[in-house]
């Protein structure tokens, strides 16, 4: 009996405290965050897809490093004795990744936004300016070089609405930047023309002044061109007969420099020579160049200006064959065949013939 | 006699299982310094999901290896550490051969996209010289090459872009380019056609 007892003492004691101890063990172990970590990490993965990488860096860097110290804390208490594992440090590092991580999202989704929408507004101002700009240079004689720079303009847009496509908001923003240079650059080009309007407006105004005295005084015909506008002026006694359209040269912003140009010239002329029947209907020929077109011919050679081979060139006429509504010619004015005749029933060899770029008082 | 041979033979056993628990020290480094390559590489750009999968098994292994760490020494075993370490290590290389692929892919097609446009510019410029010339063209042909100038400059600005590496922003300019000089060899050709 008490052998049997004894046995009984030696077996139950030990089991009993192995149950005891399994039962502490069970009760009191910390449960590893597991669940924490993958929303972290899901959280992590969404934020690289969104791009916080970029767009959100600080935040997200930082989400990535607590991640991983909550993973080695929490890869640390695994392999601890099970009753003194302490989870907490790892919890707590999980749990500010995860945040960390939905503020890098949130971060980078209002970034993107943001950007998406300044640069859509930039991109919309450029083209409202570009369409401006264009209505602007639509309205005056062809200026090249204010062209060029508003073709670079219109193609730094084309490509800014490419890359907001692409989401490439920073290349895009470049691109727009350009865009607004080049158009800082017609702007220029074209204040550079009116400037040199400006200057020469007073001469101008005194050419027509003093053609429609001479028309006056004399009682006779006079043309005047004003350039400008694309309107010629047929005037007798000083006094407005009749206007009409006229075509110029494909180069009329500026003045005339040399042969080939493409300028009309500016200045004070004749006709020379009536011409019943020409290549464009029929013609008069005026007396360019005149003297003032041979000093600042020569002038301009002698700067440097115009190269040394230029020729001053000749054969500027007032033709027919013109009213197509463009400036095609390489300086003649053209007028339409019907107009044409008007002019010559009025026009004689010795008509005054005054061509200004502007005529801002008369008519 | 027994006795003492029992007792040696644990010491070995025990020995033995120390030695073999060595922490992959040499894996780690190795994977570690295989990742920042990639990333050196560019690989978050080019080949994102496979520097992730990477970047992730690196991280797992660095957590299986902590856990070893934390365990009483007879008790550790890296086995497991060492060989995710060593995946990570082939997964770091895999995604920096990605990269380095997608990012060649990427620049050939850009190069070849210079190329084509810059043939496109000079079979312009043939096109214009062979334009109808003659009273009432001068003007369309000088606003011509006034677009076709922009065009060229606008290649040039790709091919700097290409130069530094901003195959997107090169693209972009190109397409756009592209497509003026198009619309500029259409006008021409309407022109050839009308004075037909």
């Amino acid at each position: 009996m008490k052998s049997r007892l004894r046995l009984l003492f030696a077996v139950a004691v030990p089991v009993g405290l192995a149950i005891f101890l399994l039962a502490l063990v069970f009760y009191q172990r910390d449960y590893p965050p597991t669940a924490v970590q993958a929303n972290a990490k899901a959280a992590l993965d969404r934020a690289a897809r969104g791009g916080a990488a970029r767009y959100a860096a600080d935040d997200y860097n930082q989400a990535e490093e607590a991640f991983k110290k909550g993973s080695m804390a929490l890869a640390y208490q695994n392999g601890r004795f099970a009753l003194l594992r302490n989870y907490q440090e790892a919890d707590t590092l999980l749990a500010g990744a995860m945040q960390l991580a939905l503020k890098a999202t949130d971060e980078t989704q209002a970034r993107i936004d943001s950007l998406d929408s300044l640069a859509r507004n930039q991109i919309d101002d450029l083209e409202r300016e570009l369409a401006l700009c264009r209505e602007a240079l639509d309205g005056t004689l062809t200026n090249f070089s204010a062209e060029r720079y508003w073709a670079t303009s219109e193609l730094s847009l084309k490509a800014a609405r490419l890359l907001i496509v692409k989401a490439e908001y920073e290349d895009a923003m470049g691109s727009i930047a350009k865009g607004k240079k080049a158009l800082k650059q017609v702007v220029e080009a074209m204040a550079e023309a009116a400037n040199h309007e400006k200057g020469n407006i007073a001469v101008w105004r005194t050419w027509v002044q003093d053609t429609l005295g001479e028309s006056r005084a004399n009682g006779s015909y006079a043309v005047i061109v004003d350039k400008s506008i694309h309107k010629a002026y047929l005037v007798n006694g000083g006094t407005v007969v009749r206007s009409y359209r006229c075509d110029l040269g494909w180069n009329s912003a500026e003045q005339k420099y040399f042969q080939g140009d493409g300028a009309t010239p500016e200045g004070r002329y004749k006709v020379t020579v009536v011409k019943r029947a020409s290549k464009y209907y029929r013609a008069l020929l005026l007396n360019y160049p005149n003297d003032l077109d041979k000093r600042r011919f020569a002038e301009n050679k002698h700067k440097g200006v115009i190269s040394r081979y230029a020729r001053i060139g000749a054969l500027i006429e007032i033709h027919g064959g013109g009213g197509r509504d463009q400036d095609w010619t390489d300086g003649c004015i053209a007028f339409t065949n019907k107009d044409m005749d008007s002019i010559m029933k009025c026009v004689a060899a010795g008509t005054p013939v005054t061509i200004v770029r502007r005529s801002d008082r008369w008519p | 006699m027994i006795r003492t041979a029992t007792i040696i033979l644990a010491v070995i056993a025990m020995l033995v299982v120390v030695g073999c628990s060595k922490p992959p020290e040499q894996e780690m480094s190795g994977a570690t310094q295989a990742l920042d390559s990639a990333k050196m590489g560019e690989a978050p750009d080019y080949a994102p999901d496979a520097y992730r999968v990477a970047a992730d098994t690196l991280n797992a292994a660095m957590a299986l290896k902590r856990e070893a760490d934390a365990k009483f020494a007879l008790f550790r075993s890296y086995g497991k550490s060492k060989a995710m370490f060593v995946r990570a290590q082939a997964l770091a290389n895999d995604a920096a051969t990605k990269a380095q692929a997608e990012k060649e892919r990427v620049r050939v097609e850009v190069a070849d996209m210079l190329v084509q446009a810059k043939a496109l510019l000079d079979s312009a410029e043939v096109d214009l010289k062979k334009a109808p010339r003659g009273k009432g063209s001068k003007a369309d042909i000088e606003l011509i090459k006034t677009d076709l100038a922009a065009a060229t400059a606008q290649h040039a600005e790709a091919q700097m872009d290409f130069d530094g590496g901003k195959y997107k922003a090169a693209k972009a300019k190109l397409e756009a380019m592209t497509q003026k000089v198009r619309g500029v060899m259409d006008e021409i050709a309407k022109a050839r056609g009308m004075k037909k």
